[in-house]
């Protein structure tokens, strides 16, 4: 199993999910930020945290001059295309991702957009929520992908677009 | 194997002194004083008493170890081991 | 960087896209019932899918915002 790290885009609709804690089935240790969980100030979101902590299944990253550097540095990157850019937060688990061969949690459109035209990030793996769900389903973690994701967007209020379920179209008939 | 079994039985001792460590944290502290905190502080000082972990919870806190420390003897949490 | 530009143009219409569903699902009633900061913010928010400088422009943390989107404002996190 490999480690991820995730931001706050990703946490604050994944811990709504009433399944929330199986992703701990897919990922050695999941790291969080420094700088993402001062973000974080909601109680549901911080026991979460504090739980995941307790029981291993997450551990806090720190501050490291040369991520932070470069995480500067492409925050900086993505903001001369014209597509939404990314924020200290993301650029610095797309960071952590290249150099450390992490998986990113996320979903912000901008870092997925930046994994996806940024040929310097092609080889990172960035997964969203209904990646989590649709690689949970594949392990037989869940019963139904379809009835699954449909829970997880009503639980999240967090909506995948067209483009979003392309990918999966196979699977949601 | 004997090497094997007397890593398992060091295992389970420290097990056992890190249970406790956290009976006695929990014994000590003021929970009136816990409970009447902001969330961030609550949460992070019951971090605190389940695991002794006193660098994430400062984190959780989102304090230096220091200022969590002095909030962790103010909240009466004995710090064990 | 060298970028693909027929990928940046698709990236362009997925946040446009994005941007179409918050706007459809937005409970417009309670955003123009709101505070002006508040309301400014979750306009924003929805025009841009912005949550930290939303959720700054509302004095709010930023879990607390995007909850009070969802939650209150009917805005969905959308891409």
């Amino acid at each position: 199993m490999v480690n991820a790290i995730a931001d706050t885009s990703f946490l604050i609709d994944w811990i709504r999910y009433s399944k929330s804690k199986l992703i701990f089935k897919l990922f050695n240790v999941i790291y969080i930020p420094e700088n993402v969980l001062n973000e974080i100030k909601s109680e549901r979101a911080l026991i979460w945290v504090s739980e995941g902590l307790e029981e291993g299944g997450l551990a806090i990253f720190p501050e490291l001059p040369e991520i932070s550097r470069e995480a500067l540095d492409l925050v900086v990157r993505s903001r001369r295309v014209p597509v939404r850019p990314v924020d200290y937060p993301e650029a610095f688990c797309l960071v952590v991702g290249r150099r450390l061969n992490f998986t990113v949690l996320t979903e912000n459109g901008g870092a997925i957009a930046l994994k996806n035209y940024d040929p310097e990030y092609f080889g990172v793996e960035v997964l969203r929520g209904i990646d989590i769900i649709y690689r949970l389903w594949r392990l037989n973690h869940l019963n139904s992908f379809k009835d699954e994701l449909e829970l997880y967007q009503r639980e999240t209020k967090h909506i995948y677009s067209r483009k979003d379920l392309v990918k999966y179209s196979d699977y949601l008939k | 194997m004997p090497e094997t079994s007397d890593v398992s039985d060091k295992l389970k001792e420290w097990i056992e002194y890190f249970k406790e460590a956290r009976d006695i944290r929990r014994k000590y502290a003021n929970w009136d004083f816990i409970r009447s905190q902001p969330p961030k502080l609550r949460i992070a000082l019951e971090y605190y008493i389940e695991t002794g972990d006193l660098f994430n919870a400062a984190k959780l806190a989102g304090m230096s170890m220091e200022e969590f420390n002095e909030l962790r003897i103010k909240a009466g949490i004995p710090s064990i081991g | 960087m060298r970028v693909d530009a027929d990928k940046i143009r698709e990236w362009v219409e997925y946040f446009r896209e994005a941007r179409e569903i918050r706007r459809r699902y937005a409970n417009w009633d309670f955003i123009r019932s709101q505070p002006l900061n508040v309301r400014i913010a979750l306009e924003y928010y929805i025009e841009t899918g912005d949550f930290r400088t939303a959720a700054r422009i509302a004095g709010m943390g930023v879990d607390e915002f995007v909850d009070m989107a969802k939650d209150l404002a009917g805005i969905p996190s959308v891409g």
